[in-house]
């Protein structure tokens, strides 16, 4: 008896650890965020946002979360990350659905090399092909926003097939003959039967892809190097600086990045399940 | 919403014919299969033109002299930019003499003195190197010498990193999971916080670490470490290279552990219970059904996290770039800095090669090692 209430404690207290670990950068980045320039230079850095005058009284200022709102490449960015990523998303929903079709439930010859090929570039890494898509962009005078978009279907598009395919492969085949039987052709059937039973997969790979073209910076920063107004949330928050030069603004940096990470955590609580689910959905199966 | 092909529109022939019912299965196949290359026309199309010919370009870029941005006629230089990227030597250091003719102590430290990298690297016949790292290896001192200093750390770092991050995410990410998957209150909320780390852009959690570790005592770090007695609470983290490496591996250890614990708490949820109570009956130590029957039983879980992690981890291009710039470079942001700053495409283009390849030995031994090639 005594033992097990000694292990519920270090159980629990292994618990309090882990969570502490995974909150507090993101409280340092809270705390920080509310801090003004002058209390940012207090040495030793302070838990909570302090007077700087000495007496210690706890002092919150939101001059960062204004100045923030005021920053135009940051405003910009939000815009710009919300087309790429939501673009990129569309796309490859649409274009993925079509191929997962195919995989999953139509019968041709060639059908394994083309899984293989998929599978192969869900694991490609994008800098290996940095140089060779820029140039790609560059001769065909590609402006940086659809760059981004049309770049992203590397990592949105072979992850979307793979997990669709799987999915589609799940449906019963009955449903494709009855309606077959019905005279419909495959593609009607795909389009007004197996497309809607399909949602869930779809919002989880939606998701899926739309956080990752969210938060992509490689190509997002070598793409915008010469057009700083498509700069996405990402390289916004990257380049940050303030007002005064040389200085870096690490209060309006982490107000910007808690502007950033509140839509984000949203999404997580409403989609967890979600979320997790195609997650997993490789590793478990595979 | 558009859920019409695209590709219907350019094709000389109809989706797909109505199957008559005298046709027979042949007619019906042949329309199946048509619709299913139309259908993966316009995946492979936009893979073939973002990842395929653009990797036959990086490759054959990789053997030019091309520079970015340039009207200069580019030249086939064979395979010399790979030469100048992996040129190495490794030279043996000799000692000091002193006056007498002795080998020379530091009157301090009473530690040996060597010969400075230089005076044995640097020759007037053969390559330039400059010197990397200095080693002891059975007594004797060893300087790494290398045509490309940067690229050779760059390479060193990247694979240090990729090391020791994946090796504690795995081990920590499965004490994670085990905590989690165990049911207690509080489980729901854990989970979420979980995500949270993996879904913020790693531009965020970059500047959130990168004034975690300022240099003064405005950051935290220095703090604590100067409450505790360990420093002066000046330490510079981020520029002093033995902290370097330390603090990536700690950024991305807090960033990707919870997404590791996540993959394994789903493969954890997939062992029945019973066999854990049948382990009991037995008398199976906790402990032995630990290493017996989880570890076993999760292998296949941990070998899919573990490469998509090491995948991941070789190719670090955000961290090292937003953090460390051009303090130092990994593999990634060596070529990033290559192709940008200094417009050498073709030079780039070599250390893209490099890290495919590096990539792709990862892959194989990986499936080979854990045997996941042909139970797919």
């Amino acid at each position: 008896m005594n033992n097990n209430i000694l292990g519920k404690i270090v159980f629990y207290l292994l618990v309090v650890v882990v969570v502490i670990y995974l909150i507090f950068p993101f409280y340092w980045m809270l705390n920080t965020s509310f801090k003004s320039e002058a209390q940012l230079q207090m040495t030793p850095a302070t838990f909570v946002p302090r007077d700087p005058g000495g007496t210690g009284a706890i002092d919150f200022t939101l001059k960062n979360y204004q100045a923030v709102f005021q920053n135009d490449t940051f405003l910009r960015g939000l815009l710009n990350s919300l087309i790429v990523a939501g673009v990129t998303t569309f796309i490859a929903l649409v274009v993925g659905s079509f191929a997962a079709f195919a995989l999953g439930k139509l019968r041709f010859r060639g059908k394994t090399p083309s899984l293989y090929l998929i599978l192969a570039m869900t694991m490609f890494p994008q800098v290996a092909v940095l140089t060779g898509l820029y140039a790609v962009i560059n001769a065909l005078r590609i402006p940086a926003i659809p760059a981004m978009i049309l770049s992203y279907m590397i990592f949105t598009l072979p992850f979307t097939v793979w997990v669709l395919t799987s999915f589609f492969r799940g449906l019963p085949m009955e449903i494709m003959q009855s309606a077959q039987v019905d005279g419909a052709t495959p593609f009607q059937t795909f389009r007004m039967i197996l497309l809607p039973l399909t949602m869930p997969a779809l919002v989880t790979t939606g998701l899926l892809a739309f956080i990752a073209a969210w938060n992509e910076y490689l190509f997002a920063l070598t793409f915008t190097s010469v057009e700083p107004q498509s700069r996405t949330v990402p390289v916004a928050i990257a380049l940050f600086t303030g007002q005064v030069a040389r200085q870096e603004p690490f209060g309006e940096i982490m107000a910007a990045s808690v502007v950033v990470t509140i839509p984000l955590l949203i999404l997580v609580l409403i989609f967890q399940n979600k979320i997790i689910a195609g997650l997993t959905a490789g590793a478990v199966k595979g | 919403m558009s859920t019409q092909n695209p590709a219907a529109d350019v094709s000389p022939k109809p989706v797909a014919a109505p199957p008559s019912k005298k046709g027979g299965m042949s007619d019906l196949a042949k329309a199946e299969e048509r619709l299913a290359y139309l259908l993966l026309l316009p995946t492979l199309v936009i893979l073939f033109l973002i990842a395929i010919y653009p990797l036959g370009s990086v490759f054959y870029y990789s053997t030019t002299d091309r520079r970015f941005a340039s009207s200069q006629a580019t030249e086939f230089v064979g395979l010399d930019n790979y030469q100048q990227l992996l040129n190495m030597t490794v030279r043996e250091l000799p000692r000091q003499l002193d006056e007498a003719g002795q080998p020379a102590v530091d009157p301090d430290t009473g530690e040996a003195l060597y010969a400075r990298p230089n005076e044995v690297l640097i020759t007037d016949d053969g390559p330039r190197y400059r010197d990397v790292t200095t080693f002891n290896l059975l007594g004797k001192r060893y300087v790494l010498g290398a045509t490309d200093r940067d690229f050779i750390d760059a390479t060193l770092a990247t694979i240090i990193f990729t090391v020791l991050s994946v090796v504690l995410e795995t081990v920590l990410g499965l004490g994670v999971a085990m905590v989690v998957n165990s049911n207690f209150a509080g489980r729901g909320p854990l989970r979420v916080l979980m995500l949270l780390p993996w879904a913020i852009p790693t531009a965020v959690s970059s500047r959130m670490w990168e004034f975690m570790f300022d240099p003064t005592r405005r950051g935290f770090f220095n703090v604590v470490s100067q409450k505790l007695g360990l420093t002066d609470g000046q330490v510079s983290w981020l520029t002093e290279r033995a902290f370097q490496l330390p603090a990536m591996i700690a950024i991305d250890v807090w960033k990707t552990t919870p997404f590791m614990a996540l993959l394994l708490l789903a493969g954890l949820q997939l062992i029945p219970s019973d066999i854990y109570e049948a382990a009991d009956v037995d008398g199976a130590s906790k402990f032995r059904q630990f290493w017996q029957l989880t570890l076993p039983l999760l292998r296949p879980t941990m070998a899919v996290a573990l490469i998509f992690r090491t995948l991941d981890a070789v190719r670090v291009f955000d961290l090292f770039q937003i953090v460390l710039a051009e303090k130092r470079y990994s593999m990634a942001s060596f070529a990033y800095y290559e192709l940008i700053k200094n417009q050498k495409m073709g030079y780039a283009s070599a250390a893209s090669v490099i890290i495919f390849l590096l990539i792709f030995i990862f892959a194989v031994v990986y499936m080979r090692a854990l045997g996941v090639s042909d139970e797919q």
